[in-house]
């Protein structure tokens, strides 16, 4: 029918683009993790021999450490993300007025879409060796170099572009959510609290499950925050791929690493959708 | 002359659910005619088969003899006023109007006359340049009514025309909307869940119920004679006696005995009957005796039907007073009288419930 | 009956206090580094100095304008962000339009694939590209960044297309069409009309998205095609010096003006809960 090649041709354009610059881009990248590299060269030779030792190699050498310190420093900073961005989230819809409303929504979208950039920038001027708490820091004997400190600052640029995302996803949870509810346990006798974790918390549960994936995923993945916090101390999975292929050319590698990172991205999206698709079930 | 509106064995059936089943009806040029029945009674499929949003699986659709089963909405002459109006949030109240003088190929020139016109029928001449967020429910129906009206359609479609209003609103509108019909002597079809709706805007109603026709005629034929208890029931309040008919009484009628042991006389039904029948009385339709006046009332009435009870129950809905009376056999019944009594029966008090044997309305029993 | 007990109501008083603590501190937290950065970017001193500045003036911001290596990068960005989303914004729209209006066996996965750039590391993204590219033989930069950025934007311009055409009333179309338009023009008088806020913020997010990245363009730039962040993060690694303070106020100030135009053109609370944020 006619309209139905109208319809088709709707789809046509996003379908090349996806094709082209996404799904056959990935084959290729699954293909490259299996080629053999030949040290001193760009990426492997065309028809280069088929071989586990990109994976094999990942499996020896420290490259677990390297997905250990991303996870960990990761999770911290999404669940700090959640312990904060909840009760904003809830502050900003029940504490404040209309006006202040809008006021905090509008901060918080361009907290958003503030550059990635502006932030690690800030946050090292502000916190890092050279920055502008260097006396403080001193005063507290902390050592802006350690190692641990870095990785409280890594932490703090992921927390930095994770809290308003959170916020904002968890807003919308706590703004659908009947406030009469916990209103009426509260006249049952709860207090205000008890009200909320009885209440409040497992009906928001579906919300805090998106944030943590949202915040989760965007953490893993990130690229300039542990590069330019983390100066070469702390990487990530991300720094490590970008360092095989402007370092050492080393394609076939960082391709074998990407497959991995895609796997766990995706392991936590199926995991986290699964979860949440259960508790949808219960609700 | 041929019909303006035509259906001919018209089903649509979504997956196993059939929404309407071989339905035929026909509508004649400048007749209002009203699709009445419950939800998913297969009406508003009715209603979008009529207007093109559907397609019918089988039958034909006629508008002014032409067969237009298969063609789009934009290629069919029909109004439409949809339930929430539907009207453009984005356009102004006189772009609303003209967008189908534009589309459907109006001359240029002649749309802001034929714009205004139409805003000088539903009288809001000088809310043209209002969006239609900023207007009253009332005010946006005169909108969509205008709209649907501007492109002098064959047929004009109201679906739920005054569902969406307040009921004091309601009734206004309806003498407006009624008006403003006659006045353009459109072909229209009500679509509507409300039997006042339908009865006071259409010459004929067609109530439908899983998706065929249960009944159609005047207002005054399906309110007074409905042939089946669904109907009756949908077209006003009604009490019910159950029983079967156990012979004949004078003047043509027939007795029935109810199953609680009352003999009702009841006029004879027009077409051939089963013994087991339901009787239905309508709560305007019966008077209270009490006092004395119970014992005048059994002597001067032979066709009068006459049944001891007792009040169970008042109520006071202002221009009624509804009273529940437990009947001798048990039976409760709802009689409704007009608020010009000067003395009414206390609750618990013995009354006589009086009604005339013609206006019982009996019905096969079980349908 | 009621027993009261006192240290209930002391209970939720000390956790309403702590909820308002970590409130303040969070927006402390987001706040306080660029207050600062805002702050040294007018740093009147040459070097880096510790706070607060001695004196105020605009010669980091002079500087910032007089390295052309910034100043092809912005070019390059505001070129590239301007091209791929327009592109994402057209095809993405059309193919929500599609999957919007269609039902057929495999649509959720159809949409998944197509929301699936999201959740793909952006590295991975850029890596791939780069060897699929270079595979091909595709070597003109401007051309290999436009297609980074077209994949990772449209997906955001999918979703807000697809969300606001779910928030459409459907008998807005019907009525265009019974009094008398096409398709088509019901689709350019009605659809996109209503449609237009939700392009709108997705083309801001898109926009904002494509200006930021840094992870897919570091594989796609060549020595003379490249995006300002990639300039600024090779920078900012190199020297740590007050010129790209000036620069975060100046991207500071492009938030501002996307948040100007968000407002104006949709209005933040509706942003919340119409398929931009939460799932």
């Amino acid at each position: 029918m006619r309209t139905t090649r109208i319809w088709l041709l709707l789809i046509l354009p996003s379908s090349l683009i996806l094709l082209g610059g996404f799904l056959l881009p990935m084959l290729g990248l699954g293909e490259e993790s299996f080629r053999l590299f030949t040290p001193g060269r760009v990426g492997a030779v065309a028809g280069a021999p088929l071989t586990l030792n990109n994976y094999l190699e990942l499996a020896t050498s420290g490259f677990l450490d390297f997905v250990v310190e991303t996870l960990r420093i990761s999770l911290i900073a999404t669940l700090i993300g959640l312990l904060i961005g909840f009760p904003m989230a809830w502050w900003i819809a029940r504490r404040l007025p209309r006006a202040g409303r809008a006021i905090a929504i509008g901060f918080l979208i361009a907290m958003v879409l503030l550059s990635v950039l502006v932030r690690t920038y800030a946050l090292e001027l502000t916190f890092g060796s050279v920055g502008l708490l260097r006396g403080v820091l001193r005063a507290l004997d902390i050592a802006p170099n350690g190692r641990g400190y870095i990785e409280c600052l890594v932490a703090a640029g992921l927390l930095h572009s994770v809290l308003p995302v959170t916020a904002l996803t968890l807003l919308g949870t706590v703004q659908n959510l009947d406030h009469r509810l916990t209103d009426a346990a509260q006249s049952l006798g709860a207090p205000a609290w008890r009200a909320h974790l009885s209440v409040t918390v497992p009906l928001c549960m579906p919300g805090l499950l998106a944030a943590f994936l949202i915040s989760f995923t965007f953490s893993i993945s990130a690229f300039v925050i542990p590069m330019v916090l983390g100066k070469g101390r702390v990487l990530f999975l991300s720094n490590l791929i970008y360092t095989r292929f402007s370092e050492i050319a080393d394609y076939p590698s960082g391709a074998a690493i990407s497959v991995v990172m895609l796997a766990i991205a995706l392991f936590f999206v199926v995991v986290v959708s699964n979860i949440a698709a259960r508790q949808g079930r219960k609700a | 002359m041929t019909d303006t509106v035509e259906l001919t064995d018209v089903s649509k059936h979504y997956g196993p659910l059939v929404a309407v089943n071989r339905l035929s009806f026909t509508v004649s040029p400048g007749e209002t005619i009203a699709l009445l029945g419950p939800s998913g009674c297969g009406k508003t499929t009715t209603l979008r088969l009529i207007a093109g949003f559907e397609t019918p699986d089988t039958g034909t659709l006629r508008l002014a003899g032409e067969d237009v089963a298969r063609k789009r909405p934009y290629e069919r002459s029909i109004g439409l006023l949809f339930q929430h109006y539907a009207l453009f949030p984005h356009m102004s109240v006189a772009d609303n109007i003209a967008y189908g003088l534009r589309h459907r190929g109006f001359p240029r020139q002649d749309i802001p006359r034929l714009v205004a016109e139409m805003l000088a029928l539903v009288k809001l001449s000088d809310k043209a340049a209002q969006r239609p967020g900023q207007m009253s429910g009332g005010q946006q129906q005169r909108v969509a009514l205008a709209r649907a009206l501007a492109t002098q359609p064959k047929v004009v479609l109201l679906d739920e025309p005054l569902s969406a209003l307040d009921a004091k609103l309601r009734q206004e509108l309806r003498v407006e909307l009624k008006q403003v019909l006659a006045s353009v002597r459109a072909t229209t079809i009500v679509v509507t869940h409300d039997q006042e709706e339908a009865m006071s805007l259409a010459e004929r109603i067609i109530v439908m119920n899983h998706g065929a026709i249960a009944q159609q005629g005047t207002p005054d034929e399906i309110y007074s004679r409905p042939n089946s208890r669904f109907v009756a029931e949908f077209m006003g309040r009604s009490n019910w006696f159950a029983g079967r008919i156990s012979g004949q009484s004078g003047a043509g009628g027939l007795t029935f005995a109810t199953a609680s042991g009352i003999t009702l006389r009841i006029p004879a039904p027009a077409q051939p009957h089963p013994a087991e029948v339901d009787v239905c009385i309508r709560p305007e339709r019966i008077d209270l005796a009490w006092g004395t006046e119970a014992a005048e009332a059994a002597a001067v009435a032979p066709n009068i039907n006459q049944v001891a009870g007792r009040v169970a129950g008042a109520a006071l809905l202002g221009a009624d007073r509804q009273f529940l009376v437990e009947l001798v056999g048990g039976d409760r019944i709802v009689a409704s009288l007009p608020n010009r009594l000067r003395s009414v029966p206390a609750e618990g008090e013995p009354v006589s419930v009086c009604f005339a044997a013609e206006d019982c309305i009996v019905v096969p029993s079980g349908v | 009956m009621n027993v009261t007990r006192p240290n209930r109501r002391r209970i939720d008083d000390i956790i309403g206090w702590s909820t308002a603590a970590v409130v303040v501190l969070g927006l402390v937290f987001l706040l306080l580094p660029l207050l600062v950065t805002s702050v040294m970017a007018f740093d009147e001193r040459s070097f880096l100095g510790p706070m607060p500045p001695p004196g105020f003036s605009l010669h980091w911001f002079v500087r910032f304008f007089s390295q052309t290596y910034f100043l092809v990068g912005l070019r390059t960005s505001l070129l590239v962000a301007i091209v791929a989303c327009s592109i994402s914004l057209a095809a993405g729209a059309a193919a929500a339009l599609f999957l919007d209006r269609t039902q057929f066996w495999g649509r959720g996965v159809v949409l998944a694939t197509f929301l699936s750039p999201l959740v793909v590391p952006p590295v991975v993204i850029g890596f791939s590209l780069l060897l699929f590219l270079a595979q091909i033989g595709v070597t003109w930069g401007l051309g290999r960044l436009v297609v980074g950025h077209v994949i990772i934007t449209l997906p955001y311009a999918i979703r807000t297309a697809l969300a606001s055409l779910a928030g459409i009333d459907r008998r807005l179309e019907e009525a265009a069409l019974n009094l008398g338009a096409t398709e088509a023009r019901v689709l350019w008088t009605v659809t996109l009309p209503l449609i237009r806020t939700g392009l709108i913020s997705g083309a801001i997010f898109a926009f904002a998205v494509s200006l930021d990245d840094v992870a897919v363009s570091s594989f796609l730039t060549d020595p003379t095609t490249y995006t300002l962040p990639v300039a600024l993060v090779s920078s900012m690694r190199a020297t740590f010096d007050l010129t790209i303070a000036a620069a975060s106020v100046l991207l500071i100030g492009v938030t501002v003006v996307l948040m100007f135009i968000l407002d104006k053109a949709v209005g933040f609370d509706r942003l919340i809960g119409r398929g931009m944020f939460g799932r």
